[in-house]
């Protein structure tokens, strides 16, 4: 493949700031038709700015040029791959799309009297019921707004559970293999991170667990499968042990992708987890959000689920079958100021819907079988470090590239060339120049055969031509960029210079 | 199967290649009794015609300012958003693409949060504003946790005119901290200065919001001198819209500015997703939780924009991380970016005056009405609280069957205020609109013989 640097003569888009010129405006107003008021008047001069802030002024053709230019210079899904390991970028149902923007969701006043916002409030108890069907849960809580957020309030319940048993108890064991998330929000939550070691499959090292865990153990938070890609086969004496402590068993939902219809985790003893709705249930990812990170948990801790549960009751009055329940005492509260990301609910919901449950079943076996067929497919030209089939995602090393110098990061960058975008990189942080991928389930054959020409031309131009890898990319708006410098001389809002 | 493309012939092509005799292979390490038995139980699958009829119908069952006239606010609030923000956000560029990893292909994203971090610099009156966080109350907790890390002192105290769900989530998110919050009461609606200053000593942190709940200014010089003296850091709960008109925070001693941007350009869509920012001096950066992106330049000398001050970030600095915070909403501060940038310096100025200006024509009208009066003396922004002669809820329930909203009942949030009314007014709201209010208030107080 030609490696020759072919930049598309883009100039640098100038910041919003950049482009105002004084006296343009973008949008109008009615006239006003009360009468006006002035602002000293009304507040008092020691309330009053004295000068407007200093928004920038244009024209709408003006903005919407911007940030079209913007846009283009952004990889996404709908464009083209994006096997980033662990963040499930699978394809957006445009049909989500449209139905989340139906003026009776987006216009809808959450202080509206329940009676006037019942589909709204049915929308929400079906699509918690469908989750705890789909996780084996007896209840969800769909207030968190994203995974972390999730987490969080995972561990307050944990923790308002010990409590209740008389000691919050003070650790709470994760993989060395986990997210980042997980020990930042169990120390949120009081708790102290006790990292266990994962064994040379990958996996919790289960004896060891057995030597770490006591009467001071809260929880273990376990994701499943994991981020190497492998399923917890000894899941059952996992939990068994943990349970055994007085423990609770913690599932970060993040790889559920892979247990559509095959696993359900409050069946085979989990007693909680989070879902991330833009994972596994198609909502997108819209550049870092918004996500939602529904709550499940199995019965023995319904009472601490954060308020408001959307609960139904045909009896409760005139016109209000679904309801949002704050009557609950145990509660551990709001983790959200209303009800979570409801516009995000309503794409999951209709996602679940359009597939049933044979289609969601699909969904797994396919994300296995996509990824299984990569790894296969990459596995003689890339280092793998842990062998056997693999679920949704696998990890793999660039460390036989880096013999010609050539590290995982250049490998990532090289991808952006030929228009893939990169895998996660040395992550999980237990696998030296890790590459770590999830094609998912709506990626073609013929997509996924792109992929392993392009990284198997990587592996030998890492041999042949390594100065093109590790100078890449060449193709995309800006080459590597400094970020010592961005964090040493930092400049993180415009100001005219 | 819409979105799946494998046909069973891809099926058996992939499986050869893998050298799996089925799927079921593929599974082996799942141990059999681990497996489910049975298929899942939910619905479906639907087509799109079927689902589209579903949606329609729950949606239906909603009723929005289209069908009624509302003045409910309380921190959310039904503006007009211009055409334009939906189109930019509807690009699958931005809305289908993931946090900006890989800096090379994600130059719009880091870009329009660098503006968008900028535009609330410049509300705000701080150097350093971040990514986003999830709404304005999630804000408040992050904002009182690392205003404590700031002063390394424990007691918090925030104003009981702050927004409820603020108060509430912060409860939450301290529940499990050695934080101790003290809730500093109200005098005629808002921050009793006086009993703030007995608490001050060691305080932590505090939280006060300006305009407040109940939509009256806070004696925010008074509150930002004693504070300071006390060594304290002041959080700010402030309004954007308000911020056209208003002091920013950076001028009365405020050290982190929080706020809920729902307002600029983001539908009120049952209270989610919203926009939390937060924003401080730039000698607070490396405190500040979420993402924040700065310019620097590539190779070649161009400028472009990355993820920085990484090292704060749960997923480099795990559980020493200043936050568990991970996605934020950036399509939503995409949106407000670009309603900001539409709005532009007079537009955010004339929206504000107009919401002022619409909302003292209400309150003055209102208070014309024979039975009705101003809860408070104070000045007010876009919301204000009246009393009513009997129990709020009553007033509701009759107005709404005229097709009237007439505002939130305040005794849901203060046990002392049940015959209040809390009414909020934007734009949107004609001259009509508030004569309706007023008339329909004014014949359900007459038929009532007050």
């Amino acid at each position: 493949m030609s490696g020759a640097t072919e930049r598309p003569d883009l100039v640098v888009e100038p910041t919003i700031f950049e482009l105002s010129s004084p006296g343009r405006r973008g949008y109008s107003f009615p006239p006003l038709d009360v009468p006006p008021v002035d602002p000293v008047e009304i507040f008092g001069e020691d309330q009053v700015r004295g000068e407007a802030p200093d928004f920038p002024e244009l024209t709408e053709p003006e903005v919407v040029r911007h940030f079209t230019r913007l846009a283009e210079m952004n990889h996404h899904v709908d464009r083209g791959f994006y096997p980033l390991g662990s963040c499930t970028m699978k394809y957006n149902p445009k049909v989500n799309e449209d139905v989340a923007q139906l003026p009776g969701f987006t216009r809808l006043h959450p202080e509206a009297d329940e009676a006037h916002s019942q589909g709204a409030l049915a929308l929400m108890h079906n699509l918690a019921t469908h989750l705890a069907a789909i996780s084996g849960m007896d209840e969800v809580s769909l207030q968190p707004p994203a995974g972390a957020s999730g987490e969080l309030a995972g561990m307050l319940i944990v923790r308002a559970y010990h409590t209740d048993r008389g000691n919050p108890r003070s650790k709470v064991i994760v993989p060395d293999s986990a997210h980042g998330t997980n020990p930042a929000s169990l120390t949120l939550a009081g708790y102290e991170a006790v990292e266990i070691k994962s064994d040379s499959s990958g996996r919790v090292d289960v004896d060891e667990l057995r030597r770490i865990v006591d009467s001071e153990t809260a929880a273990i938070m376990i994701t499943n499968p994991n981020t190497l890609g492998v399923f917890e086969s000894r899941i059952a004496e996992i939990i068994e042990i943990v349970h055994g402590v007085g423990g609770l068993v913690y599932m970060d939902g993040a790889n559920l992708n892979a247990l559509l219809g095959i696993v359900r985790p409050g069946e085979i003893g989990f007693d909680l987890m989070h879902f991330n709705l833009h994972k596994t249930f198609s909502s997108p990812h819209g550049g870092g959000g918004p996500g939602s990170g529904p709550i499940g948990v199995t019965s023995k801790l319904v009472d601490y689920l954060p308020y408001p549960v959307i609960a139904r009751d045909e009896a409760r009055s005139r016109g209000v079958e679904y309801y949002p329940d704050y009557e609950r005492p145990k509660s551990i509260g709001k983790v959200h100021g209303v009800y979570g990301n409801f516009l995000v609910m309503v794409k999951a919901y209709a996602y679940i819907l359009t597939l049933g449950p044979g289609g969601l079943r699909r969904v797994a076996e396919n994300a296995l079988l996509n990824a299984n067929y990569l790894q296969r497919k990459l596995e003689g030209h890339y280092e793998l470090p842990f062998k056997g089939y693999c679920q949704h995602e696998f990890v793999l090393s660039a460390s036989r590239q880096k013999e010609y110098g050539v590290k995982a990061l250049d490998v990532a960058k090289r991808l952006l060339d030929f228009g893939v975008h990169a895998p996660t990189v040395y992550f999980p942080l237990i696998v030296s120049e890790a590459l770590m991928i999830e094609p998912t389930e709506t990626e073609s054959k013929r997509s996924l055969d792109h992929f392993i020409r392009v990284m198997i031309d990587i592996a030998r131009e890492s041999e042949s031509n390594p100065e093109i890898v590790t100078g890449a990319p060449s193709r995309t708006p800006v080459s590597r960029l400094d970020e010592v410098r961005a964090s040493k001389d930092l400049d993180v809002s415009w100001r005219r210079r | 199967m819409p979105y799946v493309p494998n046909t069973d012939e891809d099926r058996r092509e992939m499986l050869r290649e893998i050298g799996a005799e089925s799927f079921d292979d593929l599974i082996a390490g799942i141990p059999r009794e681990l497996r489910m038995g049975s298929d899942l139980d939910v619905p479906g699958p639907l087509s799109e015609l079927e689902l589209t009829r579903h949606m329609q119908h729950l949606a239906a069952m909603n009723r929005v300012p289209d069908d009624v006239i509302s003045f409910l606010g309380g921190g959310i609030y039904d503006h007009a958003t211009a055409a334009a923000v939906g189109h930019i956000t509807g690009l699958p560029h931005f809305y289908t693409a993931y946090t900006p990893y890989q800096a090379e292909v994600s130059q719009g994203t880091l870009q329009a949060i660098y503006e968008f971090q900028s535009l609330i610099a410049r509300l705000t009156g701080f150097d350093v504003a971040n990514a986003s966080l999830y709404d304005g109350a999630t804000a408040g907790a992050e904002a009182v946790l690392m205003a404590t890390a700031i002063s390394r002192r424990k007691k918090v105290l925030v104003s009981s005119t702050a927004n409820p769900a603020l108060r509430s989530v912060l409860k939450t998110y301290l529940m499990a901290t050695d934080l101790e919050l003290v809730e500093i009461p109200m005098d005629s609606g808002v921050t009793d200065v006086a009993a703030l200053e007995a608490e001050l000593e060691n305080a932590g942190a505090v939280l006060v919001q300006h305009p407040n709940f109940l939509g009256l200014l806070e004696p925010v010089d008074q509150i930002g001198a004693i504070v300071s003296e006390s060594g304290a850091p002041l959080i700010a709960s402030v309004d954007p819209v308000s911020l056209a008109l208003l002091k920013p925070p950076s001028e009365y001693g405020a050290t982190i500015a929080i706020g809920e941007a729902q307002s600029l350009g983001v539908a009120v869509a049952f209270g989610g997703p919203l926009l939390g920012f937060i924003a401080a001096g730039r000698k607070h950066a490396r405190r500040m939780p979420g993402r924040i992106i700065g310019a620097t330049n590539d190779a070649e000398g161009r400028r472009g924009y990355v993820m920085t001050l990484q090292t704060r970030e749960q997923h480099i600095r795990r559980e020493k991380a200043t936050s568990n915070i991970c996605t934020n909403q950036g399509l939503v501060a995409l949106a407000a970016t670009v309603q900001m940038s539409l709005l532009g310096r007079a537009g955010l100025v004339e929206l504000a005056l107009q919401v002022a200006a619409k909302t003292r024509y209400a309150a003055e009208q209102l208070s014309l009405v024979r039975g009705i009066k101003l809860k408070f003396d104070g000045a007010f922004f876009r919301e204000f609280v009246i009393e009513l002669p009997f129990e709020a809820g009553t007033a509701k329930e009759a107005l709404s069957d005229a097709g009237i909203w007439p505002g939130i009942k305040c005794g849901c949030y203060y046990d002392d205020m049940p015959n209040c009314l809390l009414v909020s007014v934007t734009e949107r709201h004609s001259r009509e609109d508030i004569d309706s209010l007023v008339s329909g208030l004014e014949a359900i107080i007459v038929s009532r013989g007050v």
